[in-house]
């Protein structure tokens, strides 16, 4: 049986972004079955437009040229790679009512659930992350 | 050591490696040899996990200055 790996993103930075997206697709390389549920601010990593200008954090701006020297993919690069893979997205539906937004701000391709959507998923997971 | 299939992932941070790693040895047969060339250091330790979580078997890896080289036997 394939190994579960099922992550919540609560964070909306551009390091959380990678945290989240590099263990998801290495996952999926690793033949995982992987779900990421995003919740709060961990929504601008899928949101459309947010998530090609994620912010970095404080004091920590010059970092920005290490991502590119480096030769780190994009942020929409890693979510297209994951989603090519089979990485499930759901994005928390609480959060999105709260903050106004519908499914049409982010990315296709993305399921809406609650708690209990993941927590299903997540019940038989080897490996849950939080970031 | 011929290869059946060399995947280029030189320059590529992670997890790009482990992504075409991966992408290059599904189009492979059981048996057949799959040849990776890497920069990023990451890659050394991450390529033999991903081999034994896998269940492929690493037959060779070589340093040749920076570039690393790595031949994997599909399970």
């Amino acid at each position: 049986m394939k190994k579960r790996v099922a992550i919540i993103a609560a964070n909306g930075g551009l390091f959380d972004a990678y945290k989240v997206f590099n263990i998801a697709t290495a996952a999926a390389a690793t033949e995982a079955e992987v779900a990421i549920f995003f919740t709060f601010e961990g929504l601008n990593l899928i949101h459309k437009e947010a998530y090609q200008q994620l912010p970095l954090p404080e004091g920590k701006e010059q970092i920005q040229q290490g991502f590119a020297q480096a030769n780190v993919p994009s942020i929409p690069e890693l979510v297209g790679m994951a989603q090519e893979m089979g990485v499930k997205f759901i994005a928390c539906q609480m959060t999105m009512d709260v903050m106004g937004l519908t499914k049409e701000h982010f990315v296709d391709g993305i399921d809406v659930g609650g708690a209990v959507t993941f927590l299903d998923f997540a019940k038989d997971a080897d490996i849950t992350l939080t970031f | 050591m011929k290869a059946d299939l060399l995947v280029d992932a030189k320059g590529l941070a992670c997890p790009l490696p482990i992504v075409r790693t991966k992408k290059g040895m599904d189009t492979l047969q059981s048996g057949q040899v799959l040849e990776i060339h890497v920069t990023d250091k990451g890659a050394k330790n991450d390529l033999s996990a991903w081999a034994k979580s896998a269940g492929h078997e690493m037959i060779d890896m070589v340093e040749e200055g920076d570039v690393l080289k790595f031949w994997i036997r599909k399970a």
